[in-house]
C-alpha cells in the first residue's frame, strides 16, 4: 500500500512539475544563449523550469517535421527553426505552430524589420519571432595571416584573398590553409557567394528556379577559383573546428553566428588572436555583404503553455538587455531594430583582440540583398550540395553546364519551371 | 459426472481458440505492416508535391525513371553489393573455420570480440570510425604515412568515401555471419573428414570438397540476410560520410529518407521504397534459383 501510495505521489508530482517545465529545441551556440535569458524569465514566472535541448541543426529540422507529420507528436515548447526553412512548415502544416497574433505578437511587428517577418508571416498569422540574422564575414586568425605576411586591409576581392591563400600556402608547407568548404556536406558557400550576387535557388515569389542565372554563375565560378588554388580544407562542420583548433586554418567564411562557435570551441590560447573583415567583393567595389541563415522561435501548437512560451520568446528576443547580452556572450546578431544603432556595438570584443566586430558586421545588413526562403529550400539544397561537389571536382565543363544539369535536377523534385 | 452443456460448440470453440491466440499479434501487425505496406503503394502514385494530394499515375514512377540521383543512388548500392558482401562473406567463412579449429586456444573469447562489433551502438561506432578515416588527424593515415603509403582523403573523395563505407560494414557485420557460419559447420558430421583423411584428403581439397558444399544453405542463408541488408543499407552511410561526398555514398535507402522526410514528397518516398522491395524481392529468387538450386534436387 505504502509504495502505490508513493509511486502515486511521485507520478502526481511529476505531471505537475511537467506542466510547468518549458521545453526548447535548439541547436549549438543557441543553447547557452538561451539558457542566458532564463533568469529574467524566471523573475517573471518563478517555479517555471525551461529545458534547452540541443539536438543539432538538421535533427531540429528533422524532428520537427516528423512531429508535425505526427499531429504534432514529440514536440517542445518552443521551437528554433531557421528562417529558409520556415516556409517548409508553414505550407506543408499550417496548423502546426501557434498563430502568435492570438498571443499578441502584433505589438512585436514594428519592433523588427519586415525582410525578417517576410518568411515568418503568411497573411496576416505570425508564426515565429524574429531572433538572428547572419550577416556573412571572414573570421580570421591575426598571428597566422601576420606570420605569413598578409595583412586583411588588402583583401578587397575574392582574387585577393586567392592571392593570400597562396602566400599562406607558401608560408606554412600548405600545413595551414586560408580556410575551409564543407564541399560535399553543405553548400553554404555558394548560397552565400551567391546571395552576395543578388541570386538564389528561386525567385523572390518562389514561382522560378533561377539557379541558372548570371549572378549564381559568378558565384560558382569564383567559388572554383577560390577551391582550384588549394587554399581550403575540404571539412564539414565538426573537421572545421578541428582544424581551427589544431592552427590548421587561418580563416573562417560564414555568418556573423559563428562568432560564437569560435568563442565557444577555441582553446584559451586562441583568445584574443581572432578579427574579422568584411566578406570580400565579387569584383573591384562590389558588395561586401551577404548574409546565411538566421533563425527564428516558434511555438507547436500542441504545446501545453502556449503562454508561458510566448512570454520566454518576448522575454528573450524583444529585450534590449537579453538581446545585447546574446549578441556579446554568445555573438548571435540581433534582429531587434532597436539595437542596430546601438551605442554598445562600438565596444571591443575581446576575444577579437579589442576589435568591435559588431559595429563592422552590422554595418553591413543594410546592403545584403534579400532573398525569400520557399517550401522547396530543402530539396534545392540537397541537389546542390552534390552539383558544387562534383563541379569542384571538374566534372563539369563549365559553371554553366553544372549549374543547368541541377536546374534541371530542382525541377524534376519540386515541379517548379526553370528562368530563362 | 455432469453431461457436456454443449457438445456441439466443443469444436468450433477449439478450433478458434488458437486464432484467438493470434489476434493480438495479427491486430498490430495488421496497423504496423499491412496498412503502411498497402497505403506506401497508393503513395506512390499520388502527386503529394503540395497538398492537396492528388492522383497522378506516373508522376513519381515517370520521374524514378529518369532521376539520375536516383541510379547513382542504385548503383552505389549494387556496388558495395558486388564487391563488400562476397568479400565479407569470405573472411567469414575462414573466421568460422578457424573458430572450430582445433589449434585455436580461447575459443569463446574470440567468438565473443568477432560478434562484439555489432553489440555496439550504430552512433559510437560511426563516431568512431570518422575519427579513424579523418584525412589530417586520423590514425589509419597516420599508419598509412608511417609505412610510407600516401594518406588519403577517405571521407572527401568519392571512391575512398564508397571504401570507408565497405571497410566499416566488414568490420560491423564479419564476426555476425562467422557465427551463423559456425553454427553451420558444426552440423557438418565428423565422420566426412574422417573418412576424407582416410582417402588421403589434403587440408584445402577437405575444405572445398567438404566444407564448402555442406555449408551451402547455410552461406545462402547469410547471402540472402547480407543481400537484403546491403538493401536496405542507412546508418554507415548516413552517419559516417553523411552520404558525400555530394551523393558518392548516396545508397536507396538514403535517398528515400531525403525525398520522405527532408523533402517531404512522401510519394515519391514510397515509389523508391517499392523499388528497392521489388528489387530485393528479384535478388532472393535469383540467388535461391542459382545457389539452392541443387538441393531441391536433392
Amino acid at each position: 500500500m505504502h509504495r502505490v501510495a508513493l509511486t502515486l505521489l511521485a507520478l502526481l508530482t511529476a505531471t505537475a512539475v511537467s506542466a510547468q517545465t518549458l521545453t526548447v529545441w535548439v541547436w549549438d551556440i543557441n543553447k547557452p544563449a538561451l539558457e542566458s535569458t532564463v533568469e529574467s524569465f524566471q523573475e517573471m514566472h518563478p517555479g517555471v523550469d525551461v529545458v534547452v535541448e540541443d539536438l543539432g541543426n538538421q535533427n531540429v529540422y528533422d524532428r520537427g517535421l516528423a512531429g508535425c507529420a505526427a499531429g504534432g507528436l514529440d514536440m517542445p515548447d518552443v521551437y528554433l527553426v531557421e528562417n529558409n526553412e520556415a516556409q517548409v512548415f508553414w505550407a506543408q502544416f499550417p496548423d502546426c505552430f501557434v498563430d502568435l497574433t492570438t498571443l499578441g505578437a502584433d505589438e512585436l511587428r514594428p519592433m523588427f524589420p519586415d525582410f525578417k517577418w517576410a518568411e515568418l508571416t503568411v497573411g496576416d498569422a505570425i508564426h515565429a519571432v524574429p531572433y538572428d540574422s547572419g550577416p556573412t564575414a571572414i573570421f580570421y586568425r591575426r598571428d597566422l595571416y601576420e606570420q605569413a605576411g598578409i595583412d586583411p586591409a588588402d583583401i578587397e576581392t575574392w582574387n585577393d584573398f586567392i592571392d593570400a591563400g597562396t602566400q599562406m600556402n607558401e608560408a606554412f608547407d600548405g600545413n595551414v590553409k586560408m580556410g575551409a568548404i564543407g564541399k560535399g556536406s553543405d553548400d553554404e558557400w555558394f548560397r552565400m557567394l551567391a546571395n552576395q550576387a543578388g541570386c538564389f535557388y528561386f525567385d523572390q515569389a518562389a514561382t522560378e528556379i533561377t539557379i541558372t542565372q548570371p549572378g549564381c554563375v559568378q558565384a560558382m565560378e569564383t567559388m572554383k577559383n577560390v577551391w582550384d588554388a588549394s587554399t581550403l580544407h575540404p571539412a564539414g562542420w565538426s573537421e572545421q573546428i578541428q582544424f581551427l583548433q589544431n592552427d590548421a586554418q587561418a580563416s573562417s567564411f560564414f555568418g556573423s553566428w559563428y562568432s560564437g562557435t569560435l568563442i565557444a570551441n577555441m582553446p584559451e590560447e586562441q583568445a584574443g588572436e581572432w578579427g574579422v573583415y568584411l566578406t570580400p567583393a565579387l569584383e573591384e567595389g562590389g558588395v561586401r555583404a551577404s548574409n546565411l541563415g538566421g533563425s527564428a522561435l516558434a511555438i507547436p501548437a500542441s504545446s501545453d503553455n502556449p503562454e508561458l512560451a510566448y512570454d520566454f520568446i518576448t522575454n528573450a528576443l524583444a529585450d534590449e538587455e537579453n538581446q545585447r547580452e546574446i549578441l556579446f556572450e554568445y555573438g548571435l546578431t540581433p534582429s531587434l531594430l532597436s539595437l542596430q544603432d546601438d551605442p554598445a556595438l562600438e565596444q571591443g570584443v575581446e576575444f577579437f583582440g579589442g576589435q568591435a566586430i559588431w559595429e563592422d558586421i552590422l554595418g553591413t545588413l543594410g546592403d545584403v540583398p534579400a532573398v525569400a526562403g520557399t517550401q522547396y529550400f530543402q530539396e534545392a539544397r540537397e541537389v546542390m550540395i552534390v552539383t558544387v561537389n562534383d563541379y569542384l571536382d571538374g566534372e563539369y565543363a563549365s559553371a554553366e553546364a553544372a549549374l543547368d544539369a541541377a536546374a534541371d535536377q530542382i525541377a524534376a523534385s519540386t515541379g517548379l519551371p526553370i528562368a530563362d | 459426472m455432469t453431461p457436456d452443456p454443449a457438445p456441439r460448440r466443443r469444436p468450433w470453440r477449439r478450433r478458434a481458440t488458437p486464432y484467438l491466440f493470434l489476434t493480438p499479434f495479427f491486430a498490430l501487425f495488421a496497423i504496423f505492416w499491412v496498412y503502411p505496406i498497402a497505403y506506401s503503394f497508393v503513395l506512390s502514385f499520388l502527386n503529394t508535391r503540395q497538398r492537396p494530394w492528388t492522383l497522378d499515375w506516373d508522376f513519381n514512377w515517370g520521374r524514378l525513371i529518369q532521376d539520375e540521383y536516383f541510379w547513382n543512388a542504385l548503383g552505389n548500392t549494387m556496388l558495395i553489393l558486388v564487391v563488400q558482401v562476397p568479400i565479407m562473406l569470405a573472411f567469414a567463412t575462414l573466421l568460422a573455420v578457424a573458430f572450430s579449429s582445433d589449434l585455436l586456444k580461447f575459443k569463446g573469447f574470440f567468438r565473443f570480440a568477432f560478434f562484439a562489433p555489432l553489440v555496439l551502438g550504430a552512433v559510437p561506432y560511426s563516431a568512431v570510425f570518422r575519427l579513424i578515416f579523418n584525412e589530417q588527424y586520423g590514425v589509419l593515415n597516420y599508419a598509412l604515412t608511417a609505412i610510407g603509403l600516401p594518406s588519403v582523403s577517405w571521407l572527401y573523395e568519392s571512391t575512398p568515401a564508397l571504401v570507408t563505407i565497405m571497410i566499416a560494414m566488414t568490420w560491423r557485420w564479419t564476426g555476425y555471419n562467422a557465427v551463423i557460419l559456425l553454427s553451420g559447420l558444426q552440423s557438418i558430421p565428423a565422420t566426412l573428414y574422417e573418412a576424407a583423411k582416410i582417402d588421403g584428403a589434403t587440408g584445402v581439397q577437405r575444405f572445398f570438397l567438404i566444407t564448402i558444399p555442406m555449408l551451402r544453405p547455410v552461406l545462402l542463408f547469410t547471402f540472402v540476410l547480407s543481400t537484403i541488408g546491403t538493401l536496405q543499407l542507412f546508418t554507415e552511410p548516413w552517419l559516417i560520410t553523411t552520404t558525400g561526398p555530394g551523393n558518392a555514398t548516396e545508397t536507396l535507402v538514403t535517398y528515400l529518407y531525403q525525398q520522405g522526410f527532408r523533402s517531404f514528397n512522401f510519394g515519391y518516398a514510397s515509389a523508391i521504397a517499392y523499388s528497392v522491395a521489388i528489387i530485393a524481392a528479384i535478388f532472393s529468387i535469383l540467388q535461391i534459383r542459382l545457389v539452392g538450386g541443387r538441393e531441391v534436387e536433392r
